[in-house]
């Protein structure tokens, strides 16, 4: 099937009508999944390598023109043996293409083939082009978690040029329009250009803040993936698992290998173990207690912990050494009620030192109830510093409504989860706050009785 | 005349660059459904050949076909994108198969025309023959 491997000679059409030169169905597996998503989003980093962030626009357009070249024949002439090298050649060519059409390249145009050949300047170049590869994306990777790229826009280049997602999917993830996600992408890249972002990985000193940069926008991704919260539920857990596939490519690279990386990785897959199990068939939502756990992806548990063991290394201690922990000791507990809390409470303890928010000093308090008793848990609430922060947050008045029914107070229990209830946003965490409160309420006759 | 043919159908996709917008996930699934659809029935002997048109071409027009202009072109609604010829004993069956087209989804329209046993116009001519000599 020659005219499979060279895209750039016309295509002698043959009709395949003979069984035997028939590819066998079997194929179709052939295309692992999200097989076009990742090679969307490498290919881009590599042509973004080769012609530079000023022609990120056109690498996206060459990338996704190879890909239509792929649905344009793959169905007639079959999938090729090697799919992702068929489209790297091709997207390499189109590439070319485009670029001959330009005066300044013709004196450069050998000097350029050479380059898209991959017989770059460096001897190396050819000789590992995978390193080439991991390198151009990592690249990518440190240009959209820019500290000068706005956050929301980071999350969104990062969706749209390293992991393939396409505009529309990116909206309906965020639940905000098309337009909307334009914008961000466009004001992003202006960024980039006013600010002369370079195409380059950090080095020396450099690095280390700009890797801890990286994480927190890596962190980023994955929490808006996780939040169970609104936008197609789908796409959302994609995005968790975008964000796993990028730590995990930065963690395999000399300049992201480091422990705080391995624990950032070891936070995300231990929490999206539990991915599906949060949610029952009717879409109410599930807490750790209730979660089947036969049901908690052991594989990706078992990652996590691997990861979590590199993290150990050396001396520094980060946040994410620390969430990871806490997820590390509900993951490795066979029910709820074996759950080693104390264990957790000190992971905790150190946790509030390093982030002052409210939101982690609630968790902590449900950690004190777990051991202590709901009434410890209700004395911890009202001792946060900075608690009335929590005002507006409907998960504090979940919690206080939990301990107060553990309390066996249905009638306080059910104030909170009312006022809990109309701080909800989204339609499960209603559902769920709407079953609570009914329950407190049957009490409540059931008491009159 | 005759929509029932027995020589078969054939199936003209139309529409060119409906798949410009579509995300990568989507053009993947469009691949296996579409290669999916095409082995099925190349296999069953229901199609005869099928092949895929490139998006440039040009167009010959003009008396002495001298006028060579570029065309047709991309964004057009009209262009035909590839074809399939089916060797089905009915225009039914034609349409039926017609209706799994992946791409209807994505606004490719599917035309399905009979193929003919002779041409139109030559069975025109030897009617208007056979009235003027009866």
């Amino acid at each position: 099937m020659s005219q499979l491997q060279d895209p750039s000679r016309p295509a002698v059409l043959r009709s395949r009508t003979t069984a035997e030169d028939r590819p066998p169905t079997a194929e179709i597996s052939r295309l692992a999944e999200h097989l076009f998503r990742h090679e969307a989003g490498k290919l881009v980093s590599v042509l973004t390598g080769i012609f530079g962030l000023e022609r990120l626009q056109m690498a996206q357009d060459v990338v996704q023109e190879a890909l239509v070249r792929a649905l344009q024949r793959w169905p007639y002439y079959g999938i090729p043996q090697n799919p992702a090298a068929w489209l790297t050649q091709t997207a390499k060519h189109l590439a070319l293409d485009l670029i001959r059409r330009e005066k300044v390249f013709r004196d450069k145009e050998a000097e350029v083939i050479r380059l898209v050949e991959g017989q770059g300047p460096a001897p190396a170049a050819a000789i590992f082009p995978e390193q080439e590869i991991a390198d151009d994306r990592l690249r990518m990777m440190f240009v959209c978690c820019h500290p000068q790229v706005p956050a929301e826009a980071q999350v969104a280049l990062a969706l749209k040029t390293l992991c393939g997602f396409s505009v529309s999917e990116i909206s309906r993830a965020f639940l905000t329009t098309d337009a909307a996600i334009a914008k961000r992408l466009t004001r992003a890249k202006q960024k980039i250009r006013a600010a002369r972002i370079p195409f380059e990985i950090p080095a020396g000193e450099e690095l280390g803040r700009r890797l801890d940069g990286v994480l927190q926008s890596l962190y980023l991704l994955f929490n808006e993936g996780y939040k169970a919260s609104s936008g197609e539920k789908l796409i959302r857990e994609e995005i968790c698992y975008e964000a796993i596939r990028l730590t995990g490519l930065l963690a395999e690279h000399a300049a992201g290998n480091r422990p705080k990386t391995h624990a950032l990785l070891a936070l995300m897959l231990l929490n999206a173990a539990r991915i599906p199990t949060r949610l029952d068939g009717e879409g109410n939502l599930l807490r750790l207690k209730e979660q089947d756990r036969t049901r908690w992806d052991q594989p990706m548990i078992a990652r996590g912990m691997f990861h979590f063991a590199q993290s150990a290394a050396g001396e520094e201690i980060t946040e994410y050494h620390l969430q990871a922990g806490i997820a590390a000791c509900h993951c490795a507990a066979k029910d709820f009620e074996s759950t080693d809390w104390r264990q957790i409470l000190s992971l905790y303890d150190r946790l509030v030192e390093f982030d002052d928010s409210p939101v982690v000093a609630l968790n902590r308090a449900i950690v004190i109830a777990n051991i202590h008793g709901p009434r410890a848990g209700l004395d911890t609430v009202a001792a946060i510093p900075g608690r009335e922060k929590l005002d507006s947050y409907y998960l504090l008045y979940a919690v206080l409504g939990e301990f107060e029914a553990q309390l066996k107070d249905p009638l306080a229990a059910a104030g909170y989860f009312r006022r809990s209830l109309q701080l909800a946003e989204t339609k499960s965490e209603q559902l769920f706050l709407s079953k609570r409160f009914r329950a407190c309420e049957d009490q409540i006759l059931a008491q009159r009785r | 005349m005759s929509t029932e043919s027995q020589n078969g159908y054939m199936l003209l996709f139309r529409g060119t660059h409906w798949d410009k917008d579509l995300s990568a996930e989507e053009i993947q699934k469009m691949v296996t459904q579409w290669y999916a659809w095409f082995e099925r029935l190349t296999q069953e002997g229901k199609c005869k050949a099928g092949h895929p048109l490139e998006r440039e071409g040009k167009i010959v027009s003009g008396r002495t076909g001298r006028t060579v202009a570029d065309g047709p072109f991309a964004e057009s609604k009209e262009a035909i994108g590839g074809y399939f010829l089916l060797q089905v004993e009915t225009l039914d069956e034609a349409l039926e198969i017609a209706q799994q087209c992946p791409g209807l989804d994505y606004g490719i329209d599917v035309e399905v025309r009979p193929v003919a046993e002779q041409c139109a116009a030559r069975t025109r001519a030897l009617e208007q023959l056979a009235h003027a000599t009866a």
